[in-house]
């Protein structure tokens, strides 16, 4: 099992991050990103990808980059993807993991929605361990999206049943823009946290 | 005098800089399996580079799915017609893949004889950067590169008061 590796390219000067939103079907995975995109100033974003089917669900994945400025003489950015939730797509979640970096689990915090989010939780893990990731070392944050339904799950359900013991947590109403950035800045944190050049 | 990787990115540049002029085409680029453009030659400024790659590296990573249901370990070359524009891509390794872009569907042939001409000089370069990686990268203080991009990420992905989630509405 290895550890993850950003790409980085000495004679380009660049370090590119990548991290993928990853959740079931309908958790707000798009809405996260489109949110960041509309907030953020332009010279830090590139265009934004939707590649999504009639019915507005993604259909391989959304995709920006952000480029935050130059660190040290290289150019420091990060590619945010989402995957698509629909538990058949699951050739094209394997192959938008490939090569991540970090990862936001979003997830549903409609009462009904618990099993969808546990399973696809399981099928992250799966995911990632067939790429050779070795998952106890990978950054991964648990958004509670749709904290405005009712009745919603309760903050530490998802964490209990996964047995997941010191997993970054937020809260967001994504629709309206409510922790996203802070989402964002937990993962990207996180991912810089355990950088290092092997 | 200079470094070793500065000469394997102009090495790359000049091997796709003659690929465009040899075959006439649009522009060539050279992208990593996760979707970052490592090299482009060739008519660059039209065309959004950085979403091109993330798009072709998805696709080709589609294809591959695609080839072991049909018992193919993966397909490596990969053509898109289109009614004035066309692109070629093929794998360089196992890690990389070359974008041609071209107008003219007659120089197909051309195009393909180009790319599969450079593709092997292109794997040893990526290789021995590959390989130097670390000690070109020598210039990175990690712990400082820590600390600068930390304050970064707290400038730019701003967190304001509206941020919060939190409050129980129920």
């Amino acid at each position: 099992m290895k550890r993850t590796m950003p790409h980085l390219d000495p004679t380009e000067k660049q370090i590119v991050f990548k991290i993928v939103y990853f959740g079931p079907g309908m958790s707000g995975k798009t809405t996260n990103l489109l949110y960041i995109h509309k907030v953020l100033t332009d010279k830090y974003k590139g265009e934004m990808l939707v590649l999504d089917t009639e019915k507005e669900r993604t259909l391989f994945f959304d995709f920006f980059p952000v480029s935050l400025g130059t660190v040290q003489g290289y150019s420091l950015k990060f590619h945010l993807y989402t995957i698509p939730g629909q538990i058949f797509y699951e050739a094209s979640r394997k192959i938008i993991l490939e090569g991540a970096d970090g990862v936001v689990f979003v997830a549903d915090s409609s009462v009904d929605r618990f099993d969808d989010n546990i399973q696809m939780f399981r099928l992250m893990i799966e995911n990632l361990r067939s790429n050779g990731i070795d998952v106890s070392y990978f950054p991964v944050v648990l958004q509670y999206n749709k904290r405005d339904c009712s009745p919603r799950l309760e903050i530490g359900e998802i964490e209990k049943e996964l047995e997941l013991d010191s997993i970054p947590v937020t809260e967001s109403i994504a629709t309206e823009g409510k922790g996203v950035m802070r989402t964002l800045q937990v993962v990207s944190k996180e991912i810089i946290k355990r950088f290092q050049i092997s | 005098m200079q470094l070793p990787g500065r000469e394997s990115a102009e090495d790359i540049n000049d091997l796709l800089s003659n690929l465009v002029k040899r075959s006439e085409a649009v522009t060539a680029l050279l992208i990593s399996r996760e979707g970052v453009c490592i090299s482009k030659a060739g008519n660059v400024e039209t065309l959004n580079s950085t979403a091109l790659a993330a798009l072709v590296a998805g696709m080709f990573a589609a294809t591959r799915e695609v080839a072991n249901i049909v018992g193919e370990e993966q397909f490596s070359i990969l053509l898109q017609q289109g009614e004035k524009r066309h692109i070629h891509i093929s794998l360089i390794g196992q890690r990389n893949m070359m974008i041609v872009v071209f107008e003219d569907y007659k120089r197909i042939g051309r195009v393909r004889h180009e790319a599969r001409s450079i593709g092997s000089d292109l794997v040893r370069i990526l290789e021995n950067r590959e390989k130097s990686k670390k000690e070109d990268s020598g210039d990175i203080s990690v712990p400082e590169f820590k600390e600068y991009a930390l304050n970064l990420i707290d400038r730019i992905f701003v967190v304001g008061e509206e941020d919060d989630a939190s409050s129980r509405s129920n």
